[in-house]
């Protein structure tokens, strides 16, 4: 009890200090007021629309990067002249953030849900890749031979020996994937809500908070509501993925 | 009996750029008997395990030529098996799960039910002796555990020949004594010599390839080459008796005189 009361000592002394810092300036977003709007924008259902919405668009473009960057991963980081020649190609990419593919992508698809999944899919592309590769390579070279002294055929052996063994690696790159997907979304709804009213989400929703009617209150609700869905998020996959690979002390 | 089933003629090895390789074998030439229990011994460098993935098939000789009855060899066969020094067991499956591996995906089990295999996979865990441990995964085994998996998972594709790449090395010493017995009844040391499995068994200790073998192959380092094959006359079956039996320190100690300047020349540099 005294230790929990020492944990919680500091962040309630932190909302204390907020509290009566902000208290001189009508605008300022205090923690009574942004618990107020909070309630209200929990309670009208905005709130869980714009996160659902956005969650939507986070999931299929994480399936669509990992679709693509498990198999290609796979290959090559089995086949080394594969490796050598996408790589430069590979590391040119990776460093240039999703935001930045922004106006590309607007001017082809539009400010709707394919642009959004599509900012997605390139943030969470890489670390699935780069991981699945990595693992590939890491495999235990004498499982595979263990495997072919055996007859397992080639096909098989990369199914059932090869795809386990960098299960693990390649499960660390989702989640890394998917936190770097959850932020590419907030980023890129939050760009192309300029153009309001065609996209929704919660970077939107901050978007108009911001815009139009100046609710400094709902913005700092989006940005706890995006921290804590990020923290469940990551949680959710850590357990996730020690239950799907136990033998693994990853 | 007696007739070859494995020829090595002049088989040789190199490793590195073909300006400066590195003969990890040399000029090997050695008949395997069909039924015979064949140990290699030799200090580090000789190029052991090399001769083993070549028997394998897993790696190509640089130089000559090797037959299984008659016939070259130039892959992976399921009339051979093998046990690796570090067991490669696969670490997502369970004890059965390794076990039953090549039946469920290499040719050992074509033709097999699913039925025969389960019963098949069950007989051999009995007889290694690891019952109540079938559904535990690699890493909850202990270093014994662990080396009766590969040794099963290799049994239950039943090869003819086994290849065992010093299957014993990390072992304690009291297991090591116990699964030298133990291996020695799964060859069949009890049984007529024509039921016997081939056996090849790569080992640095040289007490151990007296123990188990009937001709102890010697061979010298870098690079690898045939020392002197020594014939292991014990009387069969062997067990603790033969251990201390003064016939066993004698041969023992007439190889180990065989490698130990090289042996020390080895350590000491």
């Amino acid at each position: 009890m005294k230790r929990l009361m020492l944990r919680l000592l500091v962040p309630a002394l932190t909302l204390v200090v907020w509290e009566i810092a902000a208290s001189g300036s009508a605008r300022a977003p205090r923690p009574s007021t942004v618990m107020q709007t909070a309630v209200r924008m929990i309670a009208n259902g905005d709130l869980l629309f714009g996160l659902a919405t956005s969650l939507g668009r986070v999931f299929a473009g994480f399936a669509l990067a990992s679709a693509v960057a498990v198999p290609l991963g796979i290959a090559m980081g089995s086949i080394g002249a594969l490796e050598k020649n996408l790589d430069p190609l590979v590391e040119t990419f990776r460093p240039i953030a999703a935001i930045a593919i922004l106006p590309l992508v607007i001017l082809w698809l539009g400010t709707g849900s394919m642009s959004a999944v599509t900012i997605v899919a390139y943030a969470a592309f890489f670390p699935v890749l780069i991981n699945t590769i990595a693992g590939v390579k890491r495999v235990e070279p004498n499982l595979l031979r263990a495997a072919y002294s055996m007859g397992v055929p080639p096909m098989t052996r990369m199914r059932v020996v090869l795809l386990p063994a960098a299960l693990p690696a390649i499960l660390v790159g989702m989640r890394i994937g998917l936190g770097l997907a959850w932020t590419a979304i907030i980023a890129a709804e939050l760009a192309v809500g300029a153009k309001a009213g065609s996209s929704g989400g919660i970077g939107q929703m901050m978007f108009v908070f911001y815009a139009y009617s100046v609710e400094l209150n709902g913005i700092v609700v989006c940005m706890v509501a995006v921290g804590i869905v990020a923290l469940i998020l990551d949680r959710v996959l850590r357990e996730l993925l020690a239950r799907a690979v136990p033998w693994s002390r990853a | 009996m007696n007739e070859a089933k494995i020829s090595l003629d002049a088989i040789s090895k190199s490793f590195g750029p073909v300006t400066s390789p590195v003969v990890a074998v040399d000029r090997l030439s050695l008949d395997i008997r069909a039924g015979e229990f064949l140990a290699i011994v030799g200090p580090s460098g000789c190029g052991k395990t090399t001769v083993l993935n070549m028997l394998a098939g897993l790696d190509k000789p640089s130089a000559g030529t090797m037959t299984l009855n008659g016939r070259p060899i130039e892959g992976p066969g399921a009339e051979r098996g093998v046990m690796f020094q570090d067991y490669a067991l696969f670490p997502w499956r369970t004890v059965r799960g390794n076990i039953e591996f090549g039946l469920i995906y290499g040719p050992a089990g074509q033709g097999l039910s699913s039925a025969a295999r389960d019963e098949r996979v069950s007989r051999i865990i009995e007889l290694v002796g690891l019952n109540g441990s079938e559904s535990k995964y690699p890493h909850q085994l202990s270093g014994g555990m662990r080396q009766r998996v590969a040794l099963a998972r290799l049994m239950a594709n039943e090869p003819e020949i086994l290849l065992m790449d010093e299957p014993l090395a990390a072992l304690d010493a009291q297991t090591r004594i116990i699964l030298q017995d133990e291996l020695l009844r799964i060859w069949g040391q009890d049984r007529p010599a024509s039921e016997r499995r081939t056996v090849v068994f790569i080992t640095h200790a040289i007490d151990e390839a007296v123990f188990l073998a009937d001709r102890v192959v010697v061979l010298s380092s870098h690079p690898g080459r045939l020392k002197r094959i020594v014939d292991i006359d014990l009387p069969r079956p062997r067990g603790d008796a033969t251990r201390k039996s003064a016939a066993f320190a004698d041969l023992s100690q007439s190889i180990w005189e065989l490698i130990r300047d090289e042996a020390y020349r080895a350590t000491m540099n």
